[in-house]
C-alpha cells in the first residue's frame, strides 16, 4: 500500500516538474534547440 | 532519491540552455517512469530492509528494479531517450538528454544499498552495485538538499541572465519560477523523508 502511495507521489511530482515548471520555463526567452523548426 | 534528480536537471539546464527544461526534468526521472508500470505489474518491486517497516522510512527500501536500474538496462533506456530527443532537437541535445537519463543511475548508485544489478534481470548473477548512503539518511538527505538548492541557484542565475539579455525590464518572472522550483524540491524531499 505504501509502495502504491510512493508511486502516486512520484507521478504527481513528475507532473508538477515536467508540466508546470516546463510550461513556465518555456515562456522564458531561452535560445531554441538546434534542429528545432523556426516559425516564420 | 527523487528531489536530487530534479535538482541535477535544473543544474544541467543552466549549462545547456537550448535543451527544454521539461525534457530535462522528464529525462532525470525517465528510469523511474519506466519502473512504475513494471512495478504495477509486479515485475519490479520495493521491499523494506530488515527492521525497516512497514511503513518504510526514507531510504529503507531494497529496490528490486532488475531491468530498469541495471547498468545495461539504464544505458539502453538512456540511449533510447537520447535517440528520440536527438531526432527532434539535434545530436548534441540528444546526447545531453541521454546523459541526464543515465545520471539517474549514477546518483542512485550513491544512495542505493547493493541492489542494482549490472545486467538486466541480474543475468549471470554478477555482484549487485550500490554504495548505500541511505544507511545514513541524514547524509543522503544532505546530498539531495545540496542538489536541489545548488541546481535551483544555478538555474535562477541562468534564467535571470537570459531574461535580462532579452531586454526585459524585470527578471521577476524568472525569480518566481526559481522560487517555485525550490519549493517543489523542498516539498518533494520533505514528503520523501516522511516516507510518502
Amino acid at each position: 500500500m505504501q509502495a502504491v502511495r510512493l508511486a502516486m507521489s512520484f507521478v504527481i511530482g513528475l507532473i508538477v516538474y515536467v508540466v508546470v515548471l516546463g510550461v513556465l520555463d518555456a515562456r522564458l526567452p531561452w535560445p531554441k534547440p538546434r534542429g528545432d523548426k523556426v516559425r516564420s | 532519491m527523487i528531489a536530487g534528480h530534479f535538482g541535477f536537471a535544473a543544474l544541467v539546464k543552466s549549462r545547456e540552455p537550448r535543451v527544454p527544461l521539461w525534457s530535462l526534468m522528464l529525462a532525470c526521472q525517465w528510469m523511474d517512469v519506466v519502473f512504475v508500470p513494471l512495478f504495477a505489474l509486479g515485475i519490479e518491486r520495493i521491499v523494506p530492509v530488515e527492521g525497516g517497516g512497514p511503513p518504510m522510512g526514507y531510504g529503507d527500501g531494497i529496490i528490486h528494479a532488475d531491468y530498469t536500474h541495471s547498468l545495461l538496462g539504464a544505458l539502453i533506456i538512456a540511449a533510447a531517450y537520447g535517440l528520440v530527443a536527438g531526432w527532434r532537437w539535434g545530436r548534441r541535445n540528444g546526447a545531453v538528454l541521454a546523459a541526464v537519463v543515465f545520471s539517474h543511475w549514477v546518483l542512485d548508485l550513491l544512495v542505493h544499498r547493493a541492489d542494482m544489478p549490472i545486467l538486466p534481470g541480474n543475468a549471470g548473477n554478477l555482484p549487485r552495485l550500490g554504495l548505500g548512503l541511505w544507511r545514513v539518511p541524514a547524509a543522503a538527505a544532505a546530498v539531495e538538499l545540496t542538489l536541489v538548492v545548488w541546481g535551483t541557484y544555478l538555474y535562477w542565475r541562468a534564467a535571470t541572465k537570459v531574461v535580462r539579455d532579452a531586454g526585459e525590464p524585470s527578471t521577476s518572472r524568472a525569480s518566481r519560477l526559481a522560487i517555485l522550483m525550490l519549493v517543489s524540491g523542498l516539498v518533494t524531499l520533505g514528503l520523501n523523508l516522511a516516507g510518502m
